[in-house]
């Protein structure tokens, strides 16, 4: 039975992107200001 | 090795984690029949909503051992939680859009969880500029201590105007897998995410934490 | 207790006397109460939205841009000639201060609401005479709420750069459930709806008040001492 689902991929990539950009920025935010700690 | 080097590994490790519960949630994990792949946002939107509240309580509750025992220690906690909960709060808040788009048809819905996440947010901010705008250090930890009271303690007011908006106007019905009631599979990658967020989360605050130690000792102008 | 009272009664009365003796503040929030509600007046088309739909919304906006005007006031008169250093090293303890403050700022507001009211009862053409009680009830119940966190929050912030601008943006989220009480509460008091669907609200209400009342004094010690 063929599966029907509305194609949203788009989104769920967009997101999924924007997340991960904003984690690592901020991981990298945080790398920046304590490196010599 | 120091605090801050530790909480570099744990944060490397967490975004090594991250990666693979991305392989997961995106290639592993079924696709709801209803709402499609982009259900899938679900897996992170939720557990960094969970981490924005919860780093917001644990202010709250370092705020209030910090007015009784005055361990700067504990001011300087309450300061990385809040500039880490700041940064989930973010993640909650572009993520909800670009979810809700697809399924509720609008961009922002005042649904109970993206709008308690904004008022964080704004807590949050409030929080960050506050500490920013206070020159003396031991009025800045004072001060920073009151807000961050008020702010734990107004959240359970927020869940409540929420709750009650929604029961009177109610919302379109959109099915939304609620956490107990997901599958085997989607439970595993719900879970495992949120294990990652609270590996990305210590991680974070040990840097953060070590920063505003380090600040402590040598009071910048 | 009484004690703590009559000498918080003295502090507000201080206020309350200094500021009726240049009556600027006064004036200026009832002038700009009048002035917002009529910019709400030529804001809306009444006939495309009834005008009982967005009345709750108008009159709290109104309230609530009151309350700031006053707010901003409240340490700013002792931060001239140190004063509040004299007030701190007086025997006056800090819950007095606290709800000296407190009172001054309730009766500044509870004054420019007594008068925004009636205009925008005016203006806008709502019937209230018949709820005239449950909704003086309730803009009472409301503006507790948030004149006592705003109390506290004018004491920080008073030191702070950009003090103007650093109250409303603290204070923004912790006028959210009272001002999202009293506007559903009032919404429903003027369209007629029975009593029984504004219980939860007020409850939400009456808990903010007692909580936050309870919380801001306990915490405003922390803002004024070492």
């Amino acid at each position: 039975m063929p599966e029907t689902f509305p194609h949203n991929a788009g989104y769920m990539v967009a997101a999924y992107t924007v997340a991960a950009v904003i984690l690592v920025a901020y991981a990298v935010s945080l790398y920046r200001r304590t490196r010599n700690l | 090795m120091t605090l801050a080097q530790k909480g570099r590994w744990t944060t490397l490790v967490g975004l090594v984690l991250l990666a693979a519960v991305y392989v997961r949630a995106l290639a592993f994990t079924p696709i709801e029949r209803t709402q499609g792949p982009a259900q899938k946002i679900y897996y992170i939107h939720v557990p960094a909503a969970i981490w924005t509240e919860t780093a917001m309580i644990l202010v709250g509750v370092a705020s209030i051992f910090f007015l009784f025992l005055k361990d700067a220690r504990l001011d300087s906690f309450a300061e990385a939680s809040a500039e880490v909960g700041t940064a989930f709060a973010t993640i909650v808040l572009t993520t909800g859009p670009i979810w809700g788009k697809p399924i509720w048809g609008t961009w922002w819905t005042w649904d109970a969880r993206l709008t308690s996440t904004l008022f964080l947010f704004f807590l949050y901010i409030g929080y960050l500029l506050l500490r920013g705008a206070v020159a003396d250090p031991g009025a800045r930890a004072r001060y920073a201590a009151v807000l961050g009271i008020c702010g734990m303690v107004l959240v359970p007011f927020i869940h409540f105007s929420v709750y009650l908006f929604r029961t009177l106007h109610p919302m379109p019905i959109i099915l939304k897998p609620s956490a107990p009631a997901l599958p085997g599979s989607m439970l595993a990658t719900w879970s495992v995410s949120f294990a990652v967020f609270t590996v990305l989360y210590v991680g974070f605050v040990m840097q953060r934490y070590a920063l505003a130690r380090a600040r402590q000792e040598v009071p910048h102008a | 207790m009484l004690e703590r009272l009559k000498l918080a009664w003295v502090v507000a009365r201080k206020d309350l006397l200094l500021e009726f003796r240049t009556r600027t503040a006064i004036l200026s929030a009832v002038v700009f109460t009048a002035l917002v509600l009529t910019v709400f007046n030529f804001g809306r088309d009444p006939t495309a939205v009834p005008t009982i739909d967005l009345a709750p919304s108008i009159l709290w906006v109104t309230f609530t841009f009151a309350a700031m005007l006053a707010l901003n006031r409240a340490f700013a008169l002792e931060l001239e000639n140190h004063a509040l250093e004299g007030l701190l090293v007086s025997p006056l303890s800090r819950t007095s201060l606290y709800w000296g403050k407190l009172i001054a700022n309730l009766l500044f507001v509870t004054i420019v609401e007594a008068v925004g009211l009636p205009l925008f009862v005016l203006f806008f053409d709502v019937p209230v005479w018949h709820v005239l009680l449950p909704l003086v009830g309730v803009i009472a119940l409301a503006t507790v709420g948030f004149v006592a966190v705003g109390t506290l929050f004018s004491a920080m912030v008073i030191r702070t750069r950009f003090a103007e601008l650093m109250l409303p943006v603290l204070l923004l989220p912790f006028l959210i459930p009272p001002l999202v009480g009293a506007v559903q509460v009032t919404a429903r008091l003027l369209s007629g709806r029975p009593a029984s669907e504004v219980v939860g609200w007020l409850r939400l209400l009456g808990a903010y008040d007692i909580v936050f009342v309870t919380l801001s004094t306990l915490l405003f010690p922390h803002t004024v001492d070492e």
